[in-house]
């Protein structure tokens, strides 16, 4: 026990609120003052006129991903399964291969993310100890209408430039 | 159990086996004592200063732990300032020159590198000098890739080639941080065992090149199993992974420590016949030339079966013992003759008197004991009157050419119950896929009369059946392992007093008149 009880007065009990219609003419003035006033001046409206406005990106915003390069544009991956191992969704499937370039011996062939499930929870991005995979994309919004070009590819996600420049990135704690 | 004796360790008194090292038998009962040098097949070399210990009783302050004999009453040291200082030193020594690419590290993840660094070091670099720079990705023959960087010339490897195959092929050469293994120029690793190397590494300098960024280690699940490869029956350890949205893949064998069969070791043809349980397998049951449910296929064979005036049933000798006395009971209610003609199996002069052996099939022990008739002539002539052949994997290609093949079947139906999708299965009218060896559980009798049971490995996405349970769908009395190894009871007697899984797992030792016991 001990749960306190409250009795609200019930609203709406007296003649003129019973008589409903008055009511309903009340509320249809409110909502046609809105209707009026935003038809003829919408600079006031309290929402975002997306997607023709894009909202502003924080630079600590965990985006889609990409795979940064090297400054020859060479992948800077070099697929040691880390952020693999520590994503909790499991939705990126790494197939590593002999690097034949001389910059280290070993690099991604096929590296897949899983957009629908990932959980954006940026372990990845904290996993890896060559800074090779960020979420400073910017890209917030992934849409399409088949499964399968929800999966992210090599070719794409080291095409994909960050919307960052490199100090501010490092300034937002990366 | 060998003699035991008492002694301390850290003030706590300890029961250990005599006549060890420290390392063993301290290591034991559960108390580690870290080393890289030290490896109970190669001997103590006392090189890599790891295991220093302090003993309490006026020797000289410390001593290496792999050079001294476990005695009675010893007060051993191991939690000291002293030793956690030289334990985390010798760490620091180890890292200086070592390029921390775990990244990139095949052996990451099994690395006493990396699990000493992160329990008895985490030394932070002192270094302000650059790091030696040695030869990386040396390709050392034989499928062994050598890094000269992540070397810690403990010398494993070099007291491998030297002790257990004798051919002294790697060699340390320079001193101090200059030391590196190394071949001798133009004369590679060339011995049958040489992929050991890379398990006894304690680090990633010696990498597998057939396994090399297969898989990062941590991903692969362990099993045990029998190698099948030869009739020696090595313990093995079988590592495979599910990766997602694929099917459950077998990676590499690794030795598995049985003193009664393997000790420490395996061979290369063994540890790389894993690929065998990948590649090439018969995935559906076929009919003629058109891929039919197992179901309709099954039915088939059983109208075959009636329809056939005499039968041979052929046995593998790979079969597990089993498997051979479904088919056997099978045969016998069949009225068919059973084989186990297998001549093609056998490689004279392949075997070198360790672990390799001639007889390249597991379990031909097992057919001698249950008293199936192995020979040619019998096998030919009961060919020759037949209609129709069971063919229980058993690969002939090996005992005959295409042609004789041929002219020895012109005349015989021929029912294929195959694992693989090889040249003999494609010249069978039926043909069933079954179970390979990791995918189910048996026993086998290896060339020293050792029985050895193995479990189920791998669980495929479409798990086949196994040669018992189709021997069982074509009519073999005996439906379950259990009631095969019930049979399997009257043949061996030794095996009333255990399951089908509470079989030691060591092995059994059959002596002499229980390996006479045919009762058939």
């Amino acid at each position: 026990m001990g749960a306190k009880v409250k009795t609200m007065d019930r609203k709406g009990a007296s003649f003129q609120e019973r008589l409903y219609l008055i009511e309903i003419f009340k509320g249809m003035a409110t909502t046609f003052g809105h209707f009026f006033r935003n038809l003829l001046d919408n600079r006031k409206l309290y929402v975002r006129h997306y997607p023709e406005v894009q909202p502003e990106i924080p630079v600590r915003w965990r985006g889609r991903h990409r795979l940064t390069t090297h400054a020859d544009g060479t992948v800077k991956c070099v697929a040691c399964f880390m952020c693999q191992t520590n994503c909790p969704a499991n939705c990126i499937m790494i197939e590593a291969g002999e690097r034949l370039d001389g910059k280290t011996e070993k690099m991604p062939v096929k590296f897949k993310i899983d957009l629908l499930e990932c959980i954006y929870c940026g372990y990845c991005v904290e996993a890896c100890p060559l800074d090779a995979i960020r979420m400073d994309t910017g890209i917030f919004s992934v849409t399409d209408n088949n499964r399968e070009s929800f999966v992210l590819e090599l070719p794409e996600l080291l095409t994909t430039p960050g919307a960052f420049s490199e100090e501010e990135y490092k300034k937002g704690g990366a | 159990m060998a003699d035991t004796i008492k002694l301390f360790v850290n003030g706590v008194e300890v029961e250990v086996e005599a006549g060890k090292n420290l390392i063993d038998a301290i290591g034991a009962v559960g108390i580690e004592i870290p080393h890289l040098c030290y490896h109970p097949a190669l001997g103590a070399d006392g090189n890599c200063r790891m295991c220093l210990v302090g003993i309490e009783d006026g020797r000289p302050p410390l001593v290496p732990a792999c050079k001294t004999p476990a005695q009675a009453g010893m007060k051993v040291l191991l939690d000291a300032a002293h030793i956690k200082k030289i334990q985390r030193d010798v760490m620091e020594l180890e890292l200086i020159n070592h390029p921390t690419d775990c990244p990139i590290c095949d052996q990451a993840g099994e690395c006493k590198l990396q699990d000493y660094y992160m329990s008895y070091g985490r030394p932070e670099s002192r270094m302000t000098v650059p790091q030696v720079q040695k030869s990386k990705k040396l390709d050392f023959g034989c499928g062994v890739v050598h890094d000269q960087e992540r070397c810690v010339t403990c010398g494993r490897c070099v007291r491998f080639c030297r002790q257990i195959t004798k051919t002294g092929e790697l060699g340390i050469i320079n001193r101090t941080d200059d030391a590196r293994v190394n071949i001798f120029p133009g004369r590679p690793l060339n011995n049958r065992y040489a992929l050991n190397v890379v398990d006894l590494c304690p680090v990633g300098a010696m990498t597998s090149k057939d396994f090399r960024f297969k898989q990062r280690v941590w991903f692969l699940k362990k099993a045990p199993g029998i190698c099948h490869g030869c009739a020696k029956g090595c313990n093995i350890t079988i590592e495979h992974n599910r990766e997602k949205y694929q099917d459950d893949i077998i990676y590499r064998f690794r030795p598995r420590l049985n003193p009664q069969v393997n000790g420490y070791f395996m061979c290369d043809a063994g540890r790389l016949s894993y690929r065998q349980e990948n590649e090439g397998r018969l995935l559906e049951a076929r009919l003629s030339s058109q891929i039919r449910p197992l179901s309709d296929v099954l039915a088939a064979c059983n109208q075959e079966i009636e329809r056939a005036g005499k039968i041979v049933v052929l046995l593998s000798p790979n079969c597990s013992l089993e498997q051979m006395v479904a088919v056997k009971t099978l045969s016998a209610k069949l009225g068919a003759s059973l084989s186990g003609f297998s001549d093609g199996y056998v490689k004279a002069g392949d075997g070198d008197g360790y672990l390799i052996q001639d007889d390249k099939s597991a379990n031909r022990a097992g057919l001698t004991l249950l008293g199936i008739d192995c020979t040619q002539e019998t096998f030919e002539e009961a060919v020759r009157e037949a209609q129709l052949l069971i063919n229980f994997n058993n690969d002939l290609t090996r005992s005959y050419t295409d042609s004789e093949l041929k002219k020895l079947l012109k005349d015989t139906k021929v029912i294929a119950v195959a694992t693989h999708n090889d040249r003999l299965t494609a010249m069978a009218d039926i043909a069933i896929p079954v179970a390979t060896s990791s995918e189910y559980a048996g026993c086998l009798i290896n060339c020293d009369n050792i029985l050895q049971a193995f479990a189920l490995a791998v669980s495929k996405n479409q798990q086949p059946l196994d040669i018992g349970a189709i021997a069982a769908k074509l009519g073999s009395p005996l439906q379950s392992r259990a009631e095969q190894f019930a049979e399997l009871r009257k043949y061996i007697s030794i095996l009333k007093d255990f399951e089908a899984d509470t079989l030691p797992a060591e092995g059994l030792k059959l002596n002499d008149s229980e390996a006479a016991n045919v009762t058939a």
